[in-house]
């Protein structure tokens, strides 16, 4: 009686959905007024970028990013100064068994191929869906499957938070140099180039590129964090 | 409708198919083995078979799709292995052998072996 209940509840929830989007037809507008046009004409005819969102995001809110990447930066600092509290006694891990041979012949041939879709995803975030943040997600992900696949697969973390502030200080060194250059923070300066173009979208590319790497080396720490914790030392 | 539609429509209704039946075989299945086995069959012959179609359909993307297809192929495997290893590690054993029937089970023999070695390094 619940499972036929609930059948005939996500039956009426679908009908309503595909009723109420079959009514929008692809592609047609369905909000008549509104800040969208503004963003949709300046994106594709000033600002020569294929992805709105990722112009909104990088370019119309880019202090909101910033922002976001601070607050990332802030949570990753805390989550390592409550897990790093007997520093000297973290770097044994807790491991039911060692991989087989599969797994870790497999992810040898995989983990360059999920760096290669992360780099993808970012540097081609002003053209395609993704970005900075997912780019970066996914390379940290590549790290995770070398972690759980070699038992002494170890990430220096000297060069994780030299990557992560190099990618901070660019990020908000090209918002001084907008300040610099244009009038305000994080004002475009750089040519816009041709639309579709890996080389368009001014200071776009840069700063997701920046953010890949930023989120990348943060996620990285994390998962190496969490994985290198003593199960027994709760304080 | 030209032979490439018509062989890309049979495709994805096979690939789509072969997902619903691993959806099923997930739901109805008793144990870990078994569902892996629906779960395996359906991204193996489902997905993979979905996406040929859809570069069938689309001659332009094959190549690509046919790069998607190698990477299920190979990744696939790997994963649903590193499942059925780790299910079998925390000692749930396949259903079978709750029963008297135990010659089905020569993994076990060597993982025994193997842990006799660990326990005596």
């Amino acid at each position: 009686m619940k499972k036929i209940l609930i059948i005939l509840l996500l039956a009426g929830l679908g009908f309503y959905i595909a009723t109420t989007y079959t009514g929008i037809g692809f592609g047609e507008p369905h909000f008549k007024h509104g800040v969208k046009d503004t963003y949709l004409k300046q994106t594709v005819q000033s600002l020569h970028v294929a992805n709105t969102v990722t112009a909104i995001v990088v370019n119309f809110r880019g202090f909101d990013t910033l922002g976001e990447v601070t607050v990332l930066f802030l949570a990753v600092t805390a989550l390592g100064s409550i897990l790093y509290k007997k520093r000297h006694e973290v770097g044994v891990r807790s491991v039911l068994f060692s991989s087989s041979s599969i797994v870790t012949a497999g992810s040898k041939l995989l983990f360059p191929a999920i760096i290669l879709l992360g780099a993808y995803v970012f540097i081609h975030g002003h053209l395609t869906p993704g970005g900075g943040f997912q780019g970066g997600v996914i390379i940290a992900t590549g790290f995770l499957l070398m972690l759980l696949a070699y038992r002494n697969y170890s990430v220096s973390h000297i060069i994780l938070s030299i990557v992560e502030s190099i990618a901070g200080i660019t990020f908000a060194g090209i918002g001084l140099l907008g300040l610099i250059y244009g009038e305000t923070f994080l004002q475009n300066f750089l040519p816009v180039g041709v639309l579709n173009n890996v080389f368009s979208g001014g200071i776009i590319p840069i700063i997701y590129i920046a953010v890949g790497f930023k989120v990348a080396a943060e996620l990285t720490g994390v998962i190496y964090t969490i994985l290198h914790e003593k199960g027994e030392s709760n304080g | 409708m030209s032979a490439m539609e018509i062989i890309g429509a049979i495709l994805l209704l096979i690939g789509s198919a072969f997902l619903f039946l691993g959806g099923l075989g997930i739901y109805r299945m008793p144990d870990t083995y078994n569902r892996l086995q629906a779960g395996t069959k359906a991204t193996t012959l489902g997905a993979m078979s979905l996406i040929l179609g859809v570069g069938f359909l689309e001659p332009s993307w094959m190549i690509k799709t046919l790069i998607i297809i190698i990477f299920i192929a190979y990744s696939n495997p790997i994963s649903s292995h590193a499942l059925a290893r780790a299910n079998y590690k925390r000692k749930h054993f396949p259903l079978i052998l709750h029963g008297d029937v135990k010659e089905m089970d020569a993994y076990r023999e060597v993982t025994e072996k193997e842990e006799n070695k660990e326990e005596k390094k």
